[in-house]
Protein backbone atom coordinates (compact mmCIF):
# COMPACT_ATOMS: atom_id res chain seq x y z
CA UNK A 1 0.00 0.00 0.00
CA UNK A 2 1.32 3.42 -0.89
CA UNK A 3 0.85 6.52 1.20
CA UNK A 4 -2.05 7.79 -0.92
CA UNK A 5 -4.03 4.63 -0.34
CA UNK A 6 -3.24 4.82 3.38
CA UNK A 7 -4.40 8.44 3.51
CA UNK A 8 -7.70 7.52 1.86
CA UNK A 9 -8.11 4.57 4.19
CA UNK A 10 -7.38 6.83 7.16
CA UNK A 11 -9.85 9.42 5.95
CA UNK A 12 -12.62 6.83 5.65
CA UNK A 13 -11.81 5.35 9.04
CA UNK A 14 -11.68 8.79 10.66
CA UNK A 15 -15.17 9.84 9.63
CA UNK A 16 -16.63 6.36 10.06
CA UNK A 17 -15.39 5.88 13.61
CA UNK A 18 -16.33 9.44 14.52
CA UNK A 19 -19.84 8.93 13.16
CA UNK A 20 -20.12 5.73 15.20
CA UNK A 21 -19.12 7.42 18.46
CA UNK A 22 -21.19 10.55 17.98
CA UNK A 23 -24.12 8.45 16.82
CA UNK A 24 -24.00 6.51 20.06
CA UNK A 25 -23.69 9.69 22.09
CA UNK A 26 -26.52 11.48 20.30
CA UNK A 27 -28.68 8.37 20.54
CA UNK A 28 -28.27 8.27 24.29
CA UNK A 29 -29.00 11.96 24.56
CA UNK A 30 -32.11 12.02 22.39
CA UNK A 31 -33.37 8.81 24.01
CA UNK A 32 -33.03 10.29 27.47
CA UNK A 33 -34.59 13.52 26.26
CA UNK A 34 -37.62 11.67 24.90
CA UNK A 35 -37.88 9.76 28.15
CA UNK A 36 -37.88 13.03 30.05
CA UNK A 37 -40.51 14.57 27.78
CA UNK A 38 -42.81 11.56 28.03
CA UNK A 39 -42.53 11.63 31.80
CA UNK A 40 -42.97 15.38 32.12
CA UNK A 41 -44.60 16.77 28.98
CA UNK A 42 -44.82 20.20 30.61
CA UNK A 43 -41.00 20.43 30.66
CA UNK A 44 -40.79 19.70 26.92
CA UNK A 45 -39.64 23.22 26.02
CA UNK A 46 -36.73 23.33 28.44
CA UNK A 47 -35.66 19.76 27.67
CA UNK A 48 -35.77 20.42 23.95
CA UNK A 49 -33.66 23.55 24.22
CA UNK A 50 -31.02 21.81 26.32
CA UNK A 51 -31.09 18.79 24.02
CA UNK A 52 -30.47 20.88 20.91
CA UNK A 53 -27.57 22.59 22.70
CA UNK A 54 -26.10 19.25 23.71
CA UNK A 55 -26.58 17.79 20.26
CA UNK A 56 -24.65 20.67 18.75
CA UNK A 57 -21.74 19.95 21.09
CA UNK A 58 -21.70 16.25 20.27
CA UNK A 59 -22.15 16.92 16.58
CA UNK A 60 -19.09 19.14 16.65
CA UNK A 61 -16.95 16.09 17.48
CA UNK A 62 -18.03 14.34 14.30
CA UNK A 63 -17.32 17.53 12.40
CA UNK A 64 -13.78 17.78 13.79
CA UNK A 65 -13.26 14.28 12.40
CA UNK A 66 -14.79 15.38 9.12
CA UNK A 67 -12.24 18.18 8.84
CA UNK A 68 -9.42 15.68 9.47
CA UNK A 69 -10.94 13.27 6.97
CA UNK A 70 -11.15 16.00 4.34
CA UNK A 71 -7.55 17.02 4.96
CA UNK A 72 -6.44 13.42 4.52
CA UNK A 73 -8.59 12.82 1.47
CA UNK A 74 -7.56 15.92 -0.44
CA UNK A 75 -3.91 16.14 0.65
CA UNK A 76 -3.34 12.65 -0.69
CA UNK B 1 -22.52 26.00 -8.23
CA UNK B 2 -21.96 25.69 -11.99
CA UNK B 3 -18.25 25.54 -11.32
CA UNK B 4 -18.73 22.17 -9.65
CA UNK B 5 -19.69 20.26 -12.77
CA UNK B 6 -16.59 21.62 -14.49
CA UNK B 7 -14.02 20.68 -11.85
CA UNK B 8 -15.59 17.61 -10.23
CA UNK B 9 -13.82 18.18 -6.93
CA UNK B 10 -16.22 19.78 -4.46
CA UNK B 11 -13.39 21.30 -2.43
CA UNK B 12 -12.38 23.50 -5.36
CA UNK B 13 -15.59 25.40 -4.85
CA UNK B 14 -14.53 26.34 -1.33
CA UNK B 15 -11.12 27.64 -2.28
CA UNK B 16 -10.87 31.39 -1.96
CA UNK B 17 -10.05 33.51 -4.97
CA UNK B 18 -8.36 36.86 -4.67
CA UNK B 19 -10.56 39.49 -6.21
CA UNK B 20 -8.47 42.52 -5.31
CA UNK B 21 -4.90 42.13 -4.13
CA UNK B 22 -3.94 44.42 -1.24
CA UNK B 23 -0.38 44.11 0.00
CA UNK B 24 0.03 46.21 3.14
CA UNK B 25 3.79 46.06 3.83
CA UNK B 26 4.03 42.30 3.53
CA UNK B 27 0.65 41.71 5.17
CA UNK B 28 -1.81 40.32 2.66
CA UNK B 29 -5.21 41.96 3.08
CA UNK B 30 -6.74 40.62 -0.12
CA UNK B 31 -10.38 41.08 -0.92
CA UNK B 32 -11.67 37.54 -1.38
CA UNK B 33 -15.14 36.01 -1.62
CA UNK B 34 -15.22 35.71 2.16
CA UNK B 35 -14.72 39.46 2.59
CA UNK B 36 -17.19 40.29 -0.17
CA UNK B 37 -19.89 38.08 1.29
CA UNK B 38 -19.31 39.44 4.79
CA UNK B 39 -19.91 42.90 3.36
CA UNK B 40 -22.95 41.62 1.52
CA UNK B 41 -24.25 40.09 4.75
CA UNK B 42 -23.71 43.33 6.65
CA UNK B 43 -25.47 45.29 3.88
CA UNK B 44 -28.43 42.90 3.95
CA UNK B 45 -28.64 43.16 7.74
CA UNK B 46 -28.50 46.96 7.76
CA UNK B 47 -31.07 47.11 4.97
CA UNK B 48 -33.46 44.68 6.66
CA UNK B 49 -33.26 46.47 9.99
CA UNK B 50 -33.66 49.89 8.38
CA UNK B 51 -36.76 48.75 6.51
CA UNK B 52 -38.15 47.08 9.63
CA UNK B 53 -37.61 50.10 11.87
CA UNK B 54 -39.12 52.61 9.43
CA UNK B 55 -42.51 52.65 11.12
CA UNK B 56 -42.15 53.29 14.80
CA UNK B 57 -44.98 52.86 17.23
CA UNK B 58 -46.49 50.12 19.32
CA UNK B 59 -48.37 48.30 16.57
CA UNK B 60 -46.02 45.87 14.84
CA UNK B 61 -46.53 43.63 11.89
CA UNK B 62 -44.64 41.77 9.22
CA UNK B 63 -40.87 41.87 9.20
CA UNK B 64 -40.67 43.97 12.32
CA UNK B 65 -42.60 41.43 14.37
CA UNK B 66 -40.17 38.69 13.36
CA UNK B 67 -37.09 40.77 14.20
CA UNK B 68 -38.55 41.96 17.49
CA UNK B 69 -39.37 38.39 18.47
CA UNK B 70 -35.81 37.32 17.68
CA UNK B 71 -34.28 40.23 19.58
CA UNK B 72 -36.52 39.53 22.55
CA UNK B 73 -35.50 35.90 22.47
CA UNK B 74 -31.83 36.90 22.47
CA UNK B 75 -32.32 39.34 25.34
CA UNK B 76 -34.41 37.09 27.55
CA UNK B 77 -33.27 33.56 26.75
CA UNK B 78 -29.63 34.05 25.83
CA UNK B 79 -28.47 37.15 27.69
CA UNK B 80 -30.62 37.42 30.82
CA UNK B 81 -30.90 33.69 31.46
CA UNK B 82 -27.12 33.34 31.56
CA UNK B 83 -25.88 36.67 32.83
CA UNK B 84 -28.82 38.14 34.70
CA UNK B 85 -29.83 41.77 34.41
CA UNK B 86 -26.20 42.90 34.66
CA UNK B 87 -25.56 41.21 31.32
CA UNK B 88 -27.92 43.51 29.41
CA UNK B 89 -24.84 45.66 28.70
CA UNK B 90 -23.66 42.88 26.38
CA UNK B 91 -27.02 42.43 24.65
CA UNK B 92 -26.17 44.61 21.62
CA UNK B 93 -22.89 42.76 21.14
CA UNK B 94 -24.46 39.32 21.37
CA UNK B 95 -27.39 40.26 19.14
CA UNK B 96 -24.94 41.62 16.55
CA UNK B 97 -22.88 38.42 16.69
CA UNK B 98 -26.05 36.34 16.35
CA UNK B 99 -27.41 38.21 13.35
CA UNK B 100 -24.04 38.49 11.63
CA UNK B 101 -23.40 34.75 11.94
CA UNK B 102 -26.97 33.93 10.93
CA UNK B 103 -26.79 36.03 7.77
CA UNK B 104 -23.29 34.77 6.94
CA UNK B 105 -24.52 31.20 7.28
CA UNK B 106 -27.54 31.77 5.10
CA UNK B 107 -25.86 33.84 2.40
CA UNK B 108 -24.11 30.73 1.06
CA UNK B 109 -27.46 29.07 0.46
CA UNK B 110 -28.60 31.69 -2.04
CA UNK B 111 -28.65 29.72 -5.29
CA UNK B 112 -26.15 31.74 -7.30
CA UNK B 113 -23.08 30.25 -9.01
CA UNK B 114 -20.72 32.28 -6.83
CA UNK B 115 -22.52 32.30 -3.47
CA UNK B 116 -20.25 31.64 -0.53
CA UNK B 117 -20.74 31.43 3.22
CA UNK B 118 -18.15 33.54 4.97
CA UNK B 119 -18.54 31.30 8.03
CA UNK B 120 -17.44 28.24 6.05
CA UNK B 121 -13.96 29.79 6.08
CA UNK B 122 -11.79 29.06 9.12
CA UNK B 123 -10.23 32.55 9.11
CA UNK B 124 -13.60 34.22 9.58
CA UNK B 125 -14.75 31.96 12.39
CA UNK B 126 -11.30 32.08 14.01
CA UNK B 127 -11.46 35.88 14.00
CA UNK B 128 -14.90 35.81 15.63
CA UNK B 129 -13.76 33.28 18.24
CA UNK B 130 -10.56 35.22 19.02
CA UNK B 131 -12.64 38.36 19.45
CA UNK B 132 -14.85 36.58 21.99
CA UNK B 133 -11.80 35.14 23.78
CA UNK B 134 -10.05 38.51 24.09
CA UNK B 135 -13.29 40.18 25.16
CA UNK B 136 -13.81 37.65 27.98
CA UNK B 137 -10.23 38.08 29.23
CA UNK B 138 -10.39 41.89 29.09
CA UNK B 139 -13.76 42.01 30.84
CA UNK B 140 -12.47 39.54 33.44
CA UNK B 141 -9.50 41.77 34.20
CA UNK B 142 -11.60 44.93 34.18
CA UNK B 143 -14.45 43.69 36.37
CA UNK B 144 -12.58 41.46 38.80
CA UNK B 145 -9.11 42.95 38.92
CA UNK B 146 -5.91 40.97 38.50
CA UNK B 147 -6.41 38.94 41.71
CA UNK B 148 -9.99 38.01 40.92
CA UNK B 149 -9.10 37.20 37.34
CA UNK B 150 -6.35 34.82 38.45
CA UNK B 151 -8.65 33.29 41.07
CA UNK B 152 -10.93 32.26 38.21
CA UNK B 153 -8.36 29.63 37.28
CA UNK B 154 -8.45 28.08 40.77
CA UNK B 155 -11.52 25.84 41.12
CA UNK B 156 -13.33 26.01 44.43
CA UNK B 157 -13.66 23.09 46.81
CA UNK B 158 -10.65 21.24 45.43
CA UNK B 159 -8.06 19.81 47.87
CA UNK B 160 -4.79 21.77 47.85
CA UNK B 161 -2.92 18.63 46.82
CA UNK B 162 -4.80 18.55 43.53
CA UNK B 163 -4.31 22.22 42.64
CA UNK B 164 -1.04 21.75 40.68
CA UNK B 165 -3.04 19.40 38.48
CA UNK B 166 -6.29 21.38 38.30
CA UNK B 167 -4.92 24.85 37.55
CA UNK B 168 -3.13 23.84 34.32
CA UNK B 169 -6.27 21.97 33.26
CA UNK B 170 -8.36 25.11 33.84
CA UNK B 171 -5.90 27.21 31.87
CA UNK B 172 -5.85 24.70 29.01
CA UNK B 173 -9.65 24.56 28.95
CA UNK B 174 -9.79 28.36 28.77
CA UNK B 175 -7.28 28.37 25.92
CA UNK B 176 -9.12 25.60 24.06
CA UNK B 177 -12.39 27.54 23.98
CA UNK B 178 -11.64 29.77 20.98
CA UNK B 179 -10.54 26.71 19.02
CA UNK B 180 -13.72 24.79 19.73
CA UNK B 181 -15.84 27.89 19.04
CA UNK B 182 -14.13 28.49 15.70
CA UNK B 183 -13.99 24.90 14.53
CA UNK B 184 -17.59 24.12 15.52
CA UNK B 185 -19.01 26.90 13.39
CA UNK B 186 -16.56 26.43 10.52
CA UNK B 187 -16.94 22.64 10.32
CA UNK B 188 -20.73 22.76 10.54
CA UNK B 189 -20.97 25.20 7.66
CA UNK B 190 -18.28 23.46 5.61
CA UNK B 191 -19.82 20.02 6.10
CA UNK B 192 -23.30 21.14 5.10
CA UNK B 193 -22.15 22.99 2.02
CA UNK B 194 -19.84 20.17 0.95
CA UNK B 195 -22.66 17.67 1.31
CA UNK B 196 -24.94 19.79 -0.90
CA UNK B 197 -22.11 20.12 -3.43
CA UNK B 198 -21.42 16.39 -3.40
CA UNK B 199 -25.10 15.68 -4.03
CA UNK B 200 -25.15 18.19 -6.89
CA UNK B 201 -21.96 16.67 -8.28
CA UNK B 202 -23.57 13.24 -8.24
CA UNK B 203 -26.58 14.70 -9.98
CA UNK B 204 -24.40 16.34 -12.63
CA UNK B 205 -22.27 13.29 -13.39
CA UNK B 206 -24.69 10.43 -12.66
CA UNK B 207 -26.63 8.24 -15.06
CA UNK B 208 -29.59 10.03 -16.57
CA UNK B 209 -32.28 8.02 -14.77
CA UNK B 210 -30.54 8.50 -11.42
CA UNK B 211 -30.03 12.26 -11.66
CA UNK B 212 -33.19 13.10 -9.73
CA UNK B 213 -32.29 11.13 -6.61
CA UNK B 214 -29.26 13.17 -5.44
CA UNK B 215 -31.07 16.34 -6.52
CA UNK B 216 -33.79 15.59 -3.96
CA UNK B 217 -31.00 14.98 -1.45
CA UNK B 218 -29.49 18.38 -2.25
CA UNK B 219 -32.84 20.12 -1.80
CA UNK B 220 -33.45 18.41 1.54
CA UNK B 221 -29.91 19.20 2.70
CA UNK B 222 -30.42 22.86 1.75
CA UNK B 223 -33.54 22.92 3.92
CA UNK B 224 -31.62 21.28 6.75
CA UNK B 225 -28.82 23.83 6.32
CA UNK B 226 -31.27 26.67 6.98
CA UNK B 227 -31.98 25.03 10.33
CA UNK B 228 -28.29 24.33 11.01
CA UNK B 229 -27.38 27.94 10.25
CA UNK B 230 -29.92 29.14 12.81
CA UNK B 231 -28.84 26.61 15.46
CA UNK B 232 -25.14 27.44 15.00
CA UNK B 233 -25.78 31.18 15.31
CA UNK B 234 -27.74 30.41 18.51
CA UNK B 235 -24.96 28.16 19.86
CA UNK B 236 -22.25 30.73 19.16
CA UNK B 237 -24.11 33.57 20.86
CA UNK B 238 -25.18 31.27 23.71
CA UNK B 239 -21.58 30.19 24.35
CA UNK B 240 -20.41 33.81 24.20
CA UNK B 241 -23.02 34.62 26.83
CA UNK B 242 -21.95 31.66 28.98
CA UNK B 243 -18.26 32.58 28.77
CA UNK B 244 -19.07 36.20 29.62
CA UNK B 245 -21.30 35.11 32.50
CA UNK B 246 -18.27 33.57 34.19
CA UNK B 247 -16.64 36.97 34.50
CA UNK B 248 -19.77 39.10 34.88
CA UNK B 249 -21.33 36.81 37.49
CA UNK B 250 -24.57 34.88 37.26
CA UNK B 251 -27.98 36.26 38.10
Amino acid sequence: MDSVALAWLGSGLAIGLAAMGTGLGMGFMVGKGLEGVSRQPEAAGAIQRLMVMGIAFVEALALYALVIALFLAFKA
Amino acid sequence: MNTLAASGNPVDHLRLHTILRIDAAGLRLDITEAVLFMWAGCAVLVGVFLVASRHSGPATRGLRTVLEAMLLFIREDIVKRNMGSRGVRYFPLIATLFFFILVSNWVGLVPLPFSYSATSNISVTAALAMFVFVLVQVEGLRLRGVRGYLRGFVPEGVPTMLLPLMVPIEIISALARPFSLAIRLFANMLAGHLLILVFLGMSATGLWFLKAVPLVGAVLMSLFEIFVGLVQAYIFSMLTAIYLSEVVGEA
